[in-house]
């Protein structure tokens, strides 16, 4: 056992930061309220210029008048910035009101990041690499969830949206996974200050098999201010653990100083067409049957209906499994037939407000969308509040409020054998037209009609539909955030801060009587089906502390904070279901004569101390150290504490060369860092306990040992080491930006499920045993290649390179089996393994077997035979990884006089994906790859295995000699003709804007309109390269690890179509 | 990193006293109030009892009872001599560490129970009913791989042994037959009364059930003789004298005497359902009666024939046909080794295709084939069937009369028996008396090994594992091996392959059990098959 225990580690900060503090003993002299107005040179009021007292952290904004105010006494100097504006610095020398120009286009290097913990920081100042998001831009490209439109933007930022219905989750990975497939690899999303888990609710295998959504859903995408994306674990180190994985800043709204009040209102209508590229795999030819002949019973398609061995299409009446005739002819495509255009209505309305002393805005916005597949919806409202309030001078209150209810309603099943729609179509024949399954979805008895051999795994959806299948869930969401800090003096402040979050969630859902079977009743009489309900409560506080100070001495200065956190999470959910109901139809509790009842709960805390230094030389040189220990409660106590560090620095060296006229800016920045994570344990998991049987058997009640894995009392946190170098500079006069970042980030002890000997009596165990790498290097490159008057042109590229690599798997064999997929029972090909030395997330299938001579060989009867031996003795080979090596993006801003056209294009390569859809089309007769041999026969090009002659044995369809054939793909896991790259570029999208406001203020009649815009926007737009036949490859069924690289039963995606107009008033 | 380390040694110094107050409670707060930190021995026994028995498409295929004729996916298996972990893998997982199927896992639940017991005294004779079960199960296990993980299994809590070895199979049966002596031995009658126990106790079956420790261990003494009954003769090929001395202590020991000794477990069909039978009816166009066993009942008008396989008119929608035709002339059992496209193909001489399935008979689904019906572990009727043969052989004694006794007793034990499954009723003592009276039936002393085996065989439709095992250690029925395709080298299937899992979790020990058994393989032999 891996397990290391340093008692060194086992720190607190606090003294340390005290002492930081006494390095910091000047004062200050007395403070009095400044204003002023931010104007530019055709001296139209700057609205959100950023003024702040040089040499501390007092910071405020102008108003939409450019108008200010600010504490300031009469030596200090204010410097004032705005985006694509020269930095000013004004000394105040004693007055109070002042008017100041700013001029254009000279720097932006003063830009402000929100940083870990809500601490705001000079751009400069960094070690490490952070990118925000313009947040107009995602609101012109709008999608129900912010996570979508985030996706090909930022380097190094992966984001694949999952085809999974309305409302889906996103799978979001930062700089690669933190840890293997099944950890929680996705960033800390912070909102307002309070970090909350990405929490994608995605179909993961298994179960339910409904993707419901993620956490960043919660968040409407008009109340946000910025996003910030801190990529590395120095950025992230302050948050501790749960930021293992990188951090995502959301700050959302809340008004402005002395703007009087304004309303503003958005509505959005987007339309989603389902994107079909079946015509690539699907064969046209052959309709149901099997041995090359037709069936002539309707018993005998209820049988085997699922079979596409039949004749050659001739057009001729032939029976269908409702006994009816229909012609024997191509029905290509019903998937397409069956879904619908999904749409989306998103309305936000928001009013604002500030005064001298504060501000605040509110909006409430609604969502109704319809998803491609009929019955699935999805609705939200989000209600959130913003508010500043000076109390005193030095008293300062920010409350955040957002609540969220959203109702997830049919979302669709996916992924998986059984009920869903996709599933259906891509395993029945094309020679049924829709309408037969449409019109006898329904038997005599009242049960799903028998259309094939599988029925119970390849299930009609008219069925479900037209009976009313139903799955509802009711999510709401509150997270409020209350912040109270106050000025000790101009160089120390103390922050008291207090988050709530808690979900309230209730599913409900069915399983009807006649789904998969031929009969509503059970042999005991009543009748079958099922009915669940669930109730998630989660409750989640996280309180901190926070005292900063900051101080110029000279060329010196000094910056340091110290704080705690606890974070207490509370976890309860009753569910019940019952089954073998009384009566007919009826879907309830009580109607059940079998009920199971559960109630889950856990409850967890980790308490932390922290704090940072930065010191600062003659704005040039910056070096920054963190620390922070945590203590896990779901950890024995003796191995519960981790303290972990980072250091960062940089150079600003374009202060050296300020003769050099092209070079504006130039910052090199490195970084080391490390963080701890418990991702993956669980409460209690370290405790032996006992449970009893839910229901007494013959009335007597059982008891088990509960869990299948042993506890393991001897876990520790894990732990992640980041080294960063990155150089960013702007040059000739500003036009050129470039970013360039390399990281290398180690992630050791990992904590993972160690599968036991199933003799031992458990199947699994947690430890500390697995290593891996991620190291990559990213690059930004901005270039304004037009700045004319009226024309200007702005684009972009982003890309980020990605090399994981397994370090350590911690067994002998050096390999560790994450899932076979064909032993789940619902997926058909391949493993999904970790072997040290090769790429994360690898893909193994067996292949075809070959000799010496690297030929192919057949057995004697003519057939495959697969692949032996190979790296982990079961013949299995790596074919690839699911992570994608290249990500990125070239984004293109034009704009013309009011018109703003925004063109985005993004692409992935090196990725590698398993189509199970195509092995199965193909085993069933459904897939043009069948095609071979339906004719004339198969002699399959290889040598016999016992003689090395050429094979000379014709296969042929009759007496289904072509479809065992094929079957043998499946049954001896022979991948060659499944795999492929999951590389594309796409044209993501095209936007197109155009701004009325300079139309409008021509008009005293419309002056009260503050402003208005109106856009419209394409996304999905084409796929102008891609590998993976039949779909496009991001139709992913799933925003977790495990299944990113198997594709199984995946939705189609969608091209969108959107139109957006906002009005200020 | 050097300023690290000097950080981490200045904090080191400076927060020792904050380190106390930043994980209180944090026990308290780890521990789940809605978990039981202890729990009655008892009740582990109870949810250990139901212990894996073999399922329809693993052992009945391979003794030819059942069989799925479609190889075209997920069903293939032993039909077509086919290794496929899917089939092998359940009696494994279920015995020691599954939770499928409904059951709970024995070696696990067994191996703590006996833990949490020590070296009570107070409560021996629930100790021993723990031995006694636990001996059971692994017999299970060594007949059905061979070596496995014996001494160390299931001590992943107790002895954090995650990664056990496997023992040589015949120092596993060495160590059952001890425990199974000891256990019996230390009962006391007028020790503990284990109200718990599922099949004698306060909640047994009405036929079986005791109200008090004496008539509580008078049954599990004739369970745990009649287990070792059953352990000696397995023996018989190998070691006749080791067969006969442990038979005969069995014997002397006193052994099962009537179905009410019966070990068998109930279901309810509802909230507790025989899930093996559940996969009859989901896809029942798969699931058939097997020519030889068909024709065997057929032949003989056995009476538990009607209640055993039916004919139902659409194989592909059993559960919509509550009264299929159980008339024995009618049903005709799928031959061995065939595919379903050759026995749909044109011109087959096959019985083709019928409605939504094959023209074939199938096990009946509301009968044995229901989810109610019962699990029998060990019977009187398997006793009184291997007391005839020790009878028959001479290692009890009584020669030929006494061997026709216990035959004629098991055989009328076992159709009494039917009455314990859903849709039967109890068969006319004329119909029984003329069964035993059929010709191919009638006991004589010339097959008389052949004549009790193949009851045995019929006397275990639902105990795959043992049918398996007899059918291995008697070489009857006489069945033609399946010769679909050359993997079994023209013979049967000897074993079934240890769990795929096992070579990739515990590679080390796994390999070193492959080769000390021959491989890895259906065709390897188990100790006593030799």
């Amino acid at each position: 056992m891996k397990v290391k225990f340093q008692p060194a580690t086992k720190t607190g900060l606090i003294r340390l930061l005290f002492s930081l503090f006494f390095l910091i003993l000047f004062t200050t002299a007395n403070a009095q309220t400044v204003t002023g107005t931010v104007l530019d040179e055709e001296k139209n009021p700057v609205n959100g210029a950023t003024v702040t007292v040089k040499g501390t952290n007092k910071a405020t904004t102008t108003n939409a008048a450019g108008n200010f105010s600010i504490a300031a006494a009469g030596k200090d100097v204010l410097v004032i910035s705005f985006v694509g504006f020269a930095n000013l610095e004004v000394p105040l020398n004693g007055k109070t009101n002042l008017s100041v120009t700013l001029l254009r286009g000279e720097t932006t290097m003063e830009e402000v990041v929100v940083t870990a913990l809500g601490i705001k920081r000079a751009s400069k100042k960094l070690g490490y690499s952070t990118t925000s998001v313009n947040s107009d831009e995602l609101i012109k490209q709008r999608t129900i969830n912010i996570g979508e439109s985030l996706t090909g933007r930022v380097a190094g930022l992966n984001i694949t949206p999952p085809a999974a219905g309305a409302g889906a989750s996103n799978q979001i990975r930062l700089r690669g996974q933190v840890g293997f497939a099944g950890a929680n690899n996705s960033p800390l999303l912070v909102v307002n200050g309070l970090p909350l888990d990405q929490g994608a609710r995605g179909a993961e295998g298994g179960g339910q098999q409904r993707d419901r959504g993620d956490n960043l859903a919660n968040i409407n995408p008009d109340d946000i201010e910025s996003i910030t994306v801190l990529k590395g674990s120095t950025a992230a180190a302050l948050y501790g653990s749960r930021a293992a994985t990188g951090a995502i800043i959301i700050t959302t709204k809340s008004g402005q100083k002395n703007q009087g009040i304004g309303v503003d209102f958005t509505s959005s209508y987007t339309t989603s067409h389902a994107l079909n590229f079946m015509d690539e795999i699907v064969q046209t030819e052959y309709g149901q049957g099997q041995g090359g002949v037709k069936f002539t019973t309707a018993g005998q398609v209820q049988a085997n209906g699922q079979w596409g061995w039949g004749a050659k299409l001739d057009g001729q009446p032939t029976i269908n499994f409702d006994g009816q005739m229909r012609p024997y002819s191509a029905y290509p495509f019903q998937l397409f037939d069956f879904l619908q255009t999904g749409t989306n209505l998103t309305n936000t309305l928001g009013l604002s407000g500030g005064g001298a002393n504060g501000s605040f805005r509110a909006s409430i916005s609604t969502t109704g969308a319809k998803g491609i597949v009929p019955s699935n919806e999805y609705k939200r409202r989000i209600f959130n509040v913003g508010i500043n309030h000076n109390i005193t001078s030095k008293l300062k209150l920010q409350l955040n409020i957002n609540y969220a209810d959203e109702d997830y309603i049919n979302p669709p099943q996916i992924g998986t054998q059984g009920d869903g729609a996709v599933n259906f179509f891509n395993r029945m024949p094309i020679s049924t037209p829709i309408e037969a399954y449409r019109n006898s979805a329904i038997n005599a008895a009242g049960a799903e009609f028998k259309t094939n051999g599988f029925l119970g795994t390849v299930n009609n959806p008219y069925y479900a539909l037209q009976k009313g299948q139903r799955y509802k869930e009711d999510r709401n969401r509150f997270l409020g955030t209350a912040t109270l800090r106050y000025d000790l003096a101009s160089w120390l402040y103390a922050q008291g801060r207090f988050n709530y979050d808690r979900g309230d969630n209730f599913a409900e859902w069915n399983t009807l009587n006649g789904t998969g079977a031929e009969v509503l009743v059970n042999n005991d009489g009543t009748y079958r089906g099922s009915y669940n309900l669930s109730q998630v409560t989660t409750t989640d506080i996280n309180a901190d502390f926070l005292i900063g100070s900051m101080h110029e001495f000279g060329k010196f200065s000094v910056d340091a904070s110290v704080g705690g956190n606890t974070l207490r999470t509370e976890f309860r959910s009753p569910s019940q279901t019952a089954t073998n109901f009384s009566g007919p139809d009826l879907y309830s509790i009580p109607n059940g004569t079998v009920k199971t009842q559960n109630f889950g709960f856990s409850r967890s805390r980790i308490n932390s101390l922290y704090g940072l230094a930065e010191f600062g030389y003659n704005n040039m040189l910056y070096v920054n150290f963190t620390g922070r220990n945590d203590w896990f409660s779901v950890l024995n106590p003796d191995y519960n504490s981790k303290f972990y560090s980072s250091i960062s620095g940089s150079f600003i060296f374009s202060e050296l060369m300020k003769n050099v006229k092209w070079l504006q800016y130039g910052k090199l920045r490195t970084s080391w860092a490390e963080v701890g994570s418990i991702a993956g344990v669980g409460p209690y998991e370290g405790v032996l306990t006992y449970g009893y049987n839910q229901n007494p058997f013959n009335n007597q009640t059982l008891a088990s040992v509960n869990g299948s894995n042993v506890p393991n009392p001897l876990l520790a946190p894990f732990k992640v080491t980041e080294k960063e170098i990155g150089l960013e500079m702007r040059m000739f006069k500003n036009r050129l930006m470039i970013d360039i970042a390399a990281f290398d980030k180690v992630t050791k002890d990992q904590i993972v499920d160690v599968v036991l000997s199933s003799a031992s009596g458990y199947t699994g165990f947690k430890q500390n045993v697995a290593s891996l790498k991620n190291s990559g290097i990213e690059t930004l490159i901005e270039y304004k290649a037009v700045q004319g008057k009226n024309f200007k042109w702005t684009t972009s590229w982003n890309n980020a390179f990605l090399k994981t690599e397994v370090l350590d798997v911690g067994t002998p064999s050096g390999t560790r089996l994450l899932l076979y997929f064909n032993g789940t029972g619902n997926e058909f090909l391949g493993e999904i393994r970790y072997t040290e030395g090769l790429a994360m997330n690898q893909l193994y299938t067996r292949t075809y077997r070959r000799n010496a001579k690297g030929e192919i060989v057949v057995g004697n009867n003519g057939r495959l035979l697969e692949s032996q031996g190979g790296p982990v003795g079961n013949g299995f080979f790596p074919v690839g990884s699911s992570i994608p090596k290249f990500t990125g993006g070239w984004n293109n801003t034009f704009s013309y006089k009011n018109f703003s056209l925004n063109v985005h294009f993004d692409y992935k390569f090196g990725g590698t994906v398993i189509s199970s859809t195509l092995l199965n089309m193909t085993r069933q007769g459904h897939s043009k790859l069948s095609l071979v041999g339906r004719q004339d026969g198969l002699i399959f090009p290889a040598v016999y295995e016992s003689t090395g002659l050429p094979n000379t044995t014709k296969i042929t369809v009759a007496g289904n000699g072509l479809q065992t054939f094929y079957t043998d793909y499946r049954n001896l896991q022979i991948g060659d003709p499944f795999v492929f790259k999951s590389d594309f570029v796409k044209l993501r999208n095209i936007s197109l804007a155009y701004d009325f406001y300079d139309l409008l203020k021509k008009s005293s009649f419309l002056k009260f309109v503050k402003g208005l815009s109106l856009s419209a926007s394409c996304r999905n737009v084409a796929i102008l390269y891609k590998d993976l036949p039949g779909l496009d490859p991001e139709a992913i069924q799933s925003s977790g690890d495990i299944r990113a690289g198997y594709e199984n039963s995946s939705l189609p995606t969608t091209r969108n179509y959107n139109l957006t107009l906002n009005v200020k008033f | 990193m050097y300023m690290t380390k000097r950080f981490k040694l200045l904090l080191f110094i400076s927060a020792g006293f904050l380190l106390a107050s930043c994980d209180k409670d944090f026990v308290k707060v780890n521990t789940n109030p809605y978990a039981a930190n202890t729990v009655d021995p008892a009740l582990l026994l109870a949810g250990a009892q139901r212990s894996h028995l073999g399922t329809w498409a693993a052992e009945h295929t391979i003794v030819q009872q059942f069989v799925s004729p479609y190889n075209t996916g997920a069903t293939l298996g032993f039909n077509f001599n086919e290794d496929i972990d899917g089939i092998s893998t359940p009696k494994w997982d279920q015995s020691y560490a599954g939770l499928a199927n409904g059951n709970l896992p024995p070696v696990k639940n067994l191996v703590q129970a006996i833990n949490i017991l020590g070296n009570s005294t107070t409560r021996v004779n629930l100790l021993s009913m723990l031995r006694i079960w636990k001996a059971q199960v692994f017999m299970g296990l060594v007949d059905t791989y061979g070596d496995v993980p014996y001494f160390d299994a299931g001590k992943g809590i107790s002895d954090l042994i995650f990664y056990p070895k496997y023992d040589d199979d015949a120092a596993i049966y060495d160590n059952i037959y001890a425990e199974l002596k000891a256990a019996i031995n230390a009962m006391n009658p007028s020790g503990d009364f284990v109200a718990a126990d599922l099949f004698y106790g306060t909640n047994g079956h009405s036929t079986t059930r005791t109200s008090n420790a004496a008539n509580q261990v008078a049954k599990w003494k004739k369970l745990g003789y009649s287990l070792m009954l059953r352990l000696g003769m397995r023996y018989s090929k190998i070691n006749t004298t080791k067969a006969q001395s442990i038979v005969a202590e069995a014997f002397a020991g006193g052994v099962m005497t009537a179905n009410s000794d019966n070990a068998f477990i109930k279901y309810d069909g509802t909230l507790y359902t025989q899930l093996d039978n559940a996969t009859l009816r989901n896809f029942s166009q798969f699931n058939y009666a097997a020519e030889p066993f068909v024709n065997q009942l057929k032949s003989t008008n056995d009476p538990r024939g009607r209640f055993i396989v039916a004919n139902f008119s659409n194989p592909g929608n059993v559960s919509s046909q509550p009264n299929p035709d159980t008339v024995l002339a009618n049903q005709f059992g799928v031959p061995i080794g065939v595919t379903d496209g050759q026995i749909t193909a044109t011109g087959s001489p096959y019985r083709g295709a019928r409605s939504g399935g094959l023209n074939y008979s199938q096990i009946n689904v509301w009968t044995v084939g229901s989810p109610a019906a019962p699990d029998m572990y060990v019977t009187y009727a398997q006793t009184s069937l291997l007391l005839a043969e020790a009878a028959k052989r001479g290692w009890i004694p009584g020669g030929d009369a006494t061997a026709k006794t216990y035959y004629e007793a098991a055989i009328t034990a076992d159709i009494a028996a039917y009455t314990l499954y859903p849709g039967t009723a109890a068969v006319p003592g004329a119909e029984v008396t003329a069964y035993i009276n059929h010709p191919s039936v009638l006991y004589n002393p010339t097959d008389a090994l052949k004549l009790i085996n193949t009851q045995y065989w019929i006397a275990n439709i639902r105990n795959g594992s043992e049918a398996f095992a007899n059918f291995r250690r008697s070489s009857f029925p006489t069945l033609n091996p399946n010769l679909f395709n050359n993997k079994l080298n023209g013979g049967f299937v000897r074993r079934m392959s240890y769990p795929d899992a096992e070579a990739s979790a515990n590679t080390a020990n796994y390999q070193a059990a492959s080769t000390a058994i021959g491989g890895d393989k259906l065709t390897s032999r188990v100790f006593w098959d030799n």
